[in-house]
């Protein structure tokens, strides 16, 4: 019964796998109502892609362990106050628009977590950017606590802080992630962690992972030496879910391209966009906007990359029978 | 009846990305889904809509300016302005035709589409509300026509990827278009606040 309706998908599992440590650190910081939350969005991600997909595949309807993937970079990428309400809105949004009703999996235009975040981000901003919870230290921390009490919310992340001009936190915090913010995205070195499993397993393209976090890093080097941004680079990197969603959400193996010359264009775009938007745009965090624009342009980056192959192989194929000829002539 | 003092560069560029026909401000929506499940097509509106929107803003400018104001007949500017807008496609394509056949043949298609296109009609009226000079309303509509070009062409890309993709009951065609929109709408909302124009 469990086996007919659910689709094992090896990729996906490693996903998983990788994200587990992230998950047991959020625990460590924010107490187990990270688990509730995540448990709350499984349930309620996967009943709305069944309920959609029922529509299409009648009786054989699967549910896809993409769809876990989904709701678990989804649950990682809020904040530890996220009230569950707002979490299923999204969760339900994202499964239904973005990606049941593009045909399910595999033909998601754009990454459906990114899709959820984001709707939630832009309809429900007081829930979203107000409170952030001070993370736990020490031992036990969060292990015994369900979640970080009222007295500790409506502390500004280091990202909020460095926009408003703020003074920076210490590296080594930002890099063992001792800082509130999202429940995935405040330890850089879990993250790298899990990329290098990611792309040891060949999971994941690290051709989209190196080249966002290296255009973001020039672009906020550029800004900082010309006096754009007061914040170093080295923070910039660090801090917010520029990593998280470079390594786990610009990844998604259906929405980013497939050819070799696209992967560099994109990530590139993800990295100058986020840059941009986290400079002079309104909003703090700009890689979820950029990652869904970068979206949006793949098929016509795949399409106008394929038509300029096509170009030049024709034109190639167009001088060797020219020089055939001259030589036949000769 | 001052000009806002905006670089006209800034203009053009806040017309592409955040202030997008389509992304931002829903304009010229009609043909912008019943025209995008074909790339090549999709393109070569684009392409028309950019060149028209430029030589009616122009033009319009100067009727504004030198034809409505001073004769003192403001309230009949919307219809001043859709007859220029028609007139000139008209006289676009019997010009093309005479003496550009390989462009017309690309574009002169779509010229009588674009006539009752509301981004055209919608570009001339943001350049009169915002009392843009000379120079800003012709970058202002050729901004506006590039962003217009750009939407319809990723339109039309990820709707030629999805042909073999099997939607929902109900959804396919319009529907997810609107689908799609909307979510590209709501991912270029994340470059909002980074030029203002008005």
């Amino acid at each position: 019964m469990f086996k007919k309706h659910f689709m094992h998908q090896k990729m996906m599992t490693k996903v998983l796998i990788a994200l587990l440590p992230i998950l047991l650190m959020a625990i460590y910081q924010f107490g187990w109502r990270v688990v509730l939350l995540l448990a709350v969005v499984l349930v309620a991600g996967s009943a709305a892609e069944l309920f959609v997909m029922q529509q299409i595949q009648k009786d054989k309807v699967k549910l896809t362990e993409a769809c876990f993937v989904t709701c678990a970079l989804f649950t990682l990428s809020l904040p530890p106050a996220t009230p569950i309400w707002v979490a299923v809105v999204g969760i339900v949004f994202g499964i239904v628009f973005a990606k049941a009703a593009f045909g399910g999996f595999g033909y998601n235009i754009f990454n459906p977590a990114l899709v959820a975040r984001c709707f939630v981000y832009v309809a429900f901003p007081t829930h979203l950017t107000y409170n952030w919870t001070e993370p736990f230290r020490g031992f036990p921390a969060g292990l015994t606590a369900f979640s970080g009490g009222v007295d500790m919310l409506t502390h500004a992340t280091p990202m909020i802080g460095m926009k408003a001009g703020g003074e920076l936190p210490p590296l080594s915090d930002l890099f063992f992630g001792l800082t509130s913010g999202s429940l995935g995205e405040t330890s850089a070195l879990l993250i790298l962690l899990a990329a290098i499993y990611l792309i040891w397993t060949k999971t994941a393209s690290w051709k989209i992972m190196v080249s966002t976090v290296a255009s973001a890093g020039i672009l906020t080097t550029i800004f900082y030496l010309t006096g754009v941004t007061p914040t170093p680079p080295q923070y910039m990197l660090l801090s917010g879910g520029l990593l998280y969603a470079a390594v786990f959400m610009a990844t998604d193996p259906v929405s980013a391209p497939k050819g070799e010359e696209a992967k560099w264009i994109f990530g590139v775009m993800i990295g100058s966009f986020a840059v941009i938007i986290r400079r002079f745009s309104l909003f703090t965090e700009g890689i979820m906007f950029a990652i869904l624009i970068a979206n949006a342009l793949t098929p016509l980056l795949e399409r106008n990359i394929r038509e300029w192959k096509n170009k030049a192989a024709a034109k190639a194929k167009a001088a060797v029978a020219a020089q055939g000829k001259e030589e036949a002539a000769r | 009846m001052i000009a806002p003092p905006i670089s006209p560069v800034i203009i053009f560029l806040a017309s592409i990305i955040t202030s997008n026909m389509i992304f931002a401000n829903f304009l010229g929506t009609c043909s912008y889904i019943s025209v995008s499940s074909e790339f090549k097509t999709a393109s070569g509106l684009g392409k028309a809509v950019t060149m028209v929107m430029v030589l009616t803003n122009a033009l319009n400018w100067l009727i504004y300016r030198f034809v409505i104001l001073p004769l003192g007949i403001d309230y009949l500017r919307n219809i001043i302005f859709i007859m220029v807008i028609a007139a000139l496609v008209q006289i676009l394509e019997m010009f093309m035709d005479r003496f550009l056949p390989d462009l017309h043949a690309n574009l002169g298609i779509f010229l009588p589409l674009i006539t009752v296109n509301c981004a055209i009609l919608g570009a001339t009226l943001f350049m009169v509300i915002r009392n843009y000079n000379f120079i800003q309303s012709v970058l202002f509509g050729l901004g506006s026509g590039i962003g217009w070009w750009l939407a319809i062409c990723m339109m039309a890309a990820v709707r030629e990827r999805m042909a073999k993709a099997k939607l929902p009951p109900g959804l396919g065609g319009p529907a997810i278009a609107f689908i799609i929109t909307g979510i590209m709408a709501m991912a270029f909302v994340g470059f909002s606040g980074i030029f203002t124009i008005q």
